[in-house]
């Protein structure tokens, strides 16, 4: 009796963050007479889920390596603007979209320099840089909204490969499976991941094994970079306007999501499987809580304890798991 | 004596050593001297941009030209000044709760553009939300004695600050928002019940005039940040309008912030889960914004439910011409700011204390042309 106690708490933190997802998924569907499942609800959810999922699936490989990255509440807003920018002074969509990868990657690195040159946390870093690009998009577009429609061509090849629909199912789902598979593949299966694993478990034995683990945070500073620049751009075809309030609070919310899905607060442990399962779950806990009639008032008090139940669960899950 | 190669080894290997000690001391003081240029050149750029008027558009619209040439004639007559701005050596300070909403680019717009049209300086502090904040810079710029303040008075708690700033010879008025008992001297802005009223009167009237029942209609009023005051007061005129016309059932709905994809999917959400809802009006600009793709991602028809909100932002111009959205209400914040100016001048100069009602423009699909005209101004 004992050793099944054991076994069944010796379980990969994915595992129970899976079997709370259908739970609060299952009770989703029943409480809501079943519009949690209506196609309107789960369109809408492939079409929004992406905005912070893609992201933060970035900002999971990056916790994995033993880093944060906050800065990509003020990140997203400052390369839509680039990118509006960009179109309405007459540039191509594809030139664009390029510059505005290259930004996201080059604020990436700008992190990634200060954190392990000044040898400061990432965390201070990275606060630091998201109040600079906060300040800069609201000095620079004077927090005015942009229509994007006046800019796009006739036939925008962006907003077809950004916001269309292939069989019903929103492009955006799609963007995120692809980043999802890319990511799992590189962590998962490439020497690379290795790398941002032994990072992550252990900096100074990885640097004795030979891993150039400054190079390798660099990278998963400027993919986070990379993948916040992919969602600006997804943002903003949506939303068909720029905001100067886009990504506020997808800092926290990415965060938690990676928790929820087992990755360590310390680093070196996680995947990219646990990532999706906490965005899933962060992405659909206040739409489930909404359709089954919860007073929205109490929306936010349920989703902070759900965090805190997830996070104890999957925390002491984990933490069983290694021992 | 010859040194021995073992010692010149050393001695090369020590210069070595040192050359590459410089090289990496002088990386790090290149790299820690270009971080604290580039601080330090945001830092100038920002202050720059906040202390100094920035130069006024050109407003194209020969309309608002003559309106510009004529005013200026007046003025010049009046101060007697003809070729001196009136208002040279004044000091103007708006201190408002304003900060993270396109609102306020619009007020500050017309700020500045006072500013530059009667010659004097003005400042605009944009707290946040922070209340606490808030009263710090309104002291500190009491402290600064300028020709006049302009507050946002959000709070009763303002009662005695300002009451000791007017004691302290420092004239105070009020913009954007108010609060009874204020002593105050005036106050320029939108009577936020007043507009929730006129919103709240045009949507129920469209809703009854397309046959929906008000004693089973639900409505919905989501509002960005729960509890500010602004939500609050727009609330009340639209409950005032719901009980001329018998609505009975509603809800004000936590939109969960400023952040679009939040809103969005909340507001889907609750479209799904309550098909009673007959009647929807954002209490700010980004739920109103949002609204028209909320009630496309829950399968609504345009006019299937009829919605209506604050502020003329992209979304929202979008759905007035699509026809999700019967009306929205035009703060004509460039007001705001600009007439903070000019009455701040009036009373510095003359004495006048002028109320003025700044809001409350009704913008439908008839009346969008202006709105577009302007907007990308930063006008309207």
């Amino acid at each position: 009796m004992e050793s099944k106690r054991s076994l069944m708490l010796r379980l990969p933190p994915e595992v129970y963050s899976l079997i709370i997802l259908i739970g609060l998924l299952t009770i989703f569907t029943i409480f809501s007479n079943y519009r949690f499942l209506s196609y309107e609800n789960l369109r809408a959810l492939g079409r929004l889920l992406p905005d912070l999922g893609v992201v933060a699936l970035g900002v999971a490989m990056l916790m994995i390596a033993g880093e944060f990255d906050l800065s990509i509440s003020s990140q997203i807003p400052l390369c839509s603007y680039v990118m509006i920018t960009l179109l309405k002074s007459g540039f191509g969509e594809i030139l664009s979209l390029l510059v505005v990868l290259g930004v996201g990657a080059v604020l990436g690195f700008i992190n990634a320099v200060i954190t392990i040159r000044g040898r400061i946390p990432s965390f201070i870093t990275t606060l630091g840089t998201m109040l600079l690009w906060r300040g800069v998009v609201y000095v620079w577009s004077g927090m005015m909204p942009i229509p994007l429609r006046p800019y796009l061509p006739e036939t925008s090849i962006l907003a077809l490969v950004f916001v269309s629909e292939v069989f019903g199912v929103p492009v955006q789902i799609i963007w995120f499976a692809a980043v999802a598979i890319v990511l799992g593949l590189i962590l998962h299966r490439h020497r690379f991941g290795n790398w941002v694993y032994a990072t992550g478990d252990n900096e100074l034995a990885a640097k004795e094994m030979g891993i150039n683990t400054a190079l390798t945070k660099t990278i998963c500073f400027m993919t986070v970079g990379i993948l916040a620049a992919l969602v600006s751009v997804l943002q903003l075809y949506r939303i068909e306007s720029f905001a100067a309030t886009q990504g506020i609070g997808f800092e926290f919310r990415a965060i938690a999501a990676c928790v929820i899905g087992g990755i360590s607060l310390r680093g070196g442990s996680g995947s990219v499987i646990g990532a999706i399962l906490g965005i899933i779950a962060m992405q659909t806990i206040d739409t489930g809580l909404i359709l089954m009639g919860v007073p929205v008032f109490g929306v936010s008090a349920f989703i902070g304890i759900v965090i805190v139940v997830f996070g104890l669960l999957v925390t002491r899950a984990g933490r069983k798991f290694v021992s | 004596m010859k040194k021995r190669k073992v010692e010149r080894l050393i001695e090369e290997a020590n210069e070595l050593l040192s050359r590459r000690e410089a090289l990496s001391t002088g990386a790090k003081v290149a790299l820690g001297a270009v971080i604290a240029g580039l601080v330090a050149g945001l830092g100038g750029y920002f202050a720059g941009s906040q202390a100094a008027p920035q130069r006024t558009v050109t407003v194209t619209a020969p309309a608002a030209e003559r309106t510009v040439t004529i005013t200026e004639t007046v003025l010049s007559t009046i101060t007697g000044a003809a070729g001196k701005k009136p208002a040279e050596g004044m000091y103007f300070r708006l201190v408002t709760h304003g900060g993270d909403d396109p609102f306020w680019a619009v007020v500050k717009k017309g700020m500045i553009d006072a500013a530059e049209f009667y010659g004097c300086k003005a400042d605009i502090d944009l707290c946040g939300g922070d209340l606490a904040l808030q009263q710090k810079r309104f002291q500190e710029a009491v402290a600064m004695k300028p020709t006049a303040i302009a507050l946002v008075i959000n709070d009763p708690s303002w009662a005695p600050l300002v009451q000791d700033a007017l004691d302290k010879g420092v004239p105070v008025f009020g913009i954007n928002n108010d609060w009874p008992g204020n002593p105050r001297l005036f106050y320029i802005g939108q009577n936020e019940v007043r507009a929730g009223y006129l919103i709240g009167k045009r949507i129920f009237e469209t809703g009854i005039k397309k046959g929906i029942d008000p004693k089973t209609a639900h409505l919905v009023m989501p509002v960005e940040v729960p509890g500010a005051a602004y939500g609050v007061q727009r609330s009340k005129g639209i409950l005032q309008a719901a009980e001329e016309y018998g609505i009975k059932s509603y809800e004000i709905m936590d939109a969960g912030g400023l952040e679009m994809t939040t809103v969005e999917s909340r507001e889907t959400a609750y479209f799904l889960a309550h098909p009673e809802t007959k009647f929807a009006i954002g209490l700010g600009g980004i739920v109103t914004d949002r609204l028209t793709t909320a009630l496309k991602n829950a399968g609504k028809k345009p006019g299937e439910i009829i919605a209506g909100g604050f502020d003329t932002t992209p979304g929202t111009l979008a759905g007035l011409k699509e026809g999700y959205i019967e009306a929205t209400i035009d703060q004509q914040q460039y007001l705001q700011g600009y007439f903070a100016i000019v009455c701040g001048y009036l009373y510095a100069w003359a004495g006048f204390m002028p109320n003025i009602d700044t809001g409350g423009y009704l913008v439908d699909k008839n009346t969008i042309g202006i709105i577009e005209k302007f907007s990308p101004l930063h006008v309207r």
